[in-house]
């Protein structure tokens, strides 16, 4: 019974309906909270279901990872595509630049300003 | 202000339309097929060996075929720390938050910081063997002295200049090797080194090197922007 669920149309429905399930939750979070860090946060959660699709499509079941390890004595194509893996290992690396320096924006407005959600923000005028 | 937060039926609407959009957007753009075709990396597996003998692949179009895509985003990572401690005084009038006295913690991590160095050097050294390499190996000497900052509290200090050292050394490195490769073969990042037999600790010609001083750099960068975000009280 468990073969059926093994097939690769069936996994990448459920990597598609994941992704798209992980990236509904970052972009809700990013439009409702209010609170600065939870919306850098909510970012790179949403920013996570890209590496989960992208890594997820690029896999098909019979296949193994570009590595030539124990029992894998050479290159050949029953290996999964290595360029789309070290995409997003460039891709990882960049979101963590990203979210470091938000967030370091996010603690220096804070102990400039002392406030730390969005509906406060009045720094432009825009409010008065 | 209550706990409770309302979530508008609006942005839950847009997060839906978007999610949808962009998943089709890409799955179309993409354009997935299932090995039917000789793809970019179909090509890239063939040639692996005879240009290479890398035995981890990934590694090699990380540091070899894309390598000058890795030089940027090392370079991203750098301007990334270096916005971070923009306006930064010094670390000197600053307390650490997250630490607290734990009898436990304070034993264990002299017990602890040694085996997680020497498994993060472990994973930079043999990323060309195994899934790993110097990013990865890099966050996890990170963590090692992350363990440190939370157990020790503010007794345990960074020495800034010596890990910004370490930090342009290594960078100059990674560029170093890259020039090599111009003046002794004939483009960036070529393979000057002999190439070694697949599966050999020395192995992949200017591969290990290239991911060590990658390994070396994000290891020092990733301990610089933790102490940053974990030392942030100031002293009144």
């Amino acid at each position: 019974m468990l073969d059926s669920f093994n097939q690769t149309p069936f996994l990448h429905i459920v990597i598609t309906v994941g992704s798209f399930s992980i990236l509904l939750i970052g972009l809700v979070g990013a439009l409702s909270k209010k609170n600065l860090f939870k919306v850098f946060l909510s970012l790179a959660i949403a920013e996570s279901s890209l590496f989960i699709y992208f890594i997820g499509m690029h896999f098909s079941v019979g296949k193994v990872a570009p590595i030539v390890a124990d029992g894998v004595t050479r290159f050949g194509s029953d290996m999964v595509d290595p360029v789309p893996q070290a995409m997003i290992l460039t891709t990882i690396v960049i979101g963590i630049a990203v979210l470091s320096l938000s967030l370091s924006f996010v603690i220096r407005y804070y102990k400039l300003t002392g406030k730390m959600r969005i509906d406060e923000m009045d720094e432009l005028g825009e409010n008065r | 202000m209550s706990l409770k937060q309302t979530i508008s039926i609006r942005s839950i609407v847009v997060s839906f339309i978007v999610s949808i959009m962009i998943i089709l957007l890409l799955g179309i753009l993409l354009n997935f097929t299932h090995g039917l075709e000789p793809t970019l990396g179909s090509e890239l597996l063939a040639i692996n060996v005879s240009s290479t003998q890398s035995a981890n692949s990934v590694t090699s179009v990380v540091t070899y075929y894309r390598g000058f895509d890795t030089l940027g985003e090392v370079t991203i990572l750098f301007l990334s720390i270096f916005g971070v401690s923009l306006g930064l005084d010094s670390f000197d009038k600053k307390l650490n938050i997250f630490s607290y006295e734990n009898t436990l913690l304070k034993i264990a991590v002299d017990t602890l910081f040694p085996i997680i160095i020497l498994f993060g050097v472990y994973v930079i050294i043999h990323g060309h063997l195994s899934p790993g390499g110097g990013f990865q190996g890099g966050v996890i000497i990170a963590s090692a002295f992350l363990l440190m900052f939370l157990a020790k509290g503010d007794d345990f200090k960074i020495n800034h200049k010596i890990l910004g050292l370490i930090e342009s050394l290594s960078g100059a490195g990674f560029i170093l090797i890259a020039i090599l490769g111009l003046l002794i073969i004939d483009r960036f990042f070529a393979n000057f080194l002999p190439l070694g037999e697949l599966g050999r600790l020395f192995s992949g010609g200017v591969i290990p090197l290239i991911y060590i001083f990658v390994g070396v750099k994000v290891s020092a960068e990733m301990t610089a922007l933790l102490e940053y975000f974990i030392r942030i009280k100031d002293v009144r």
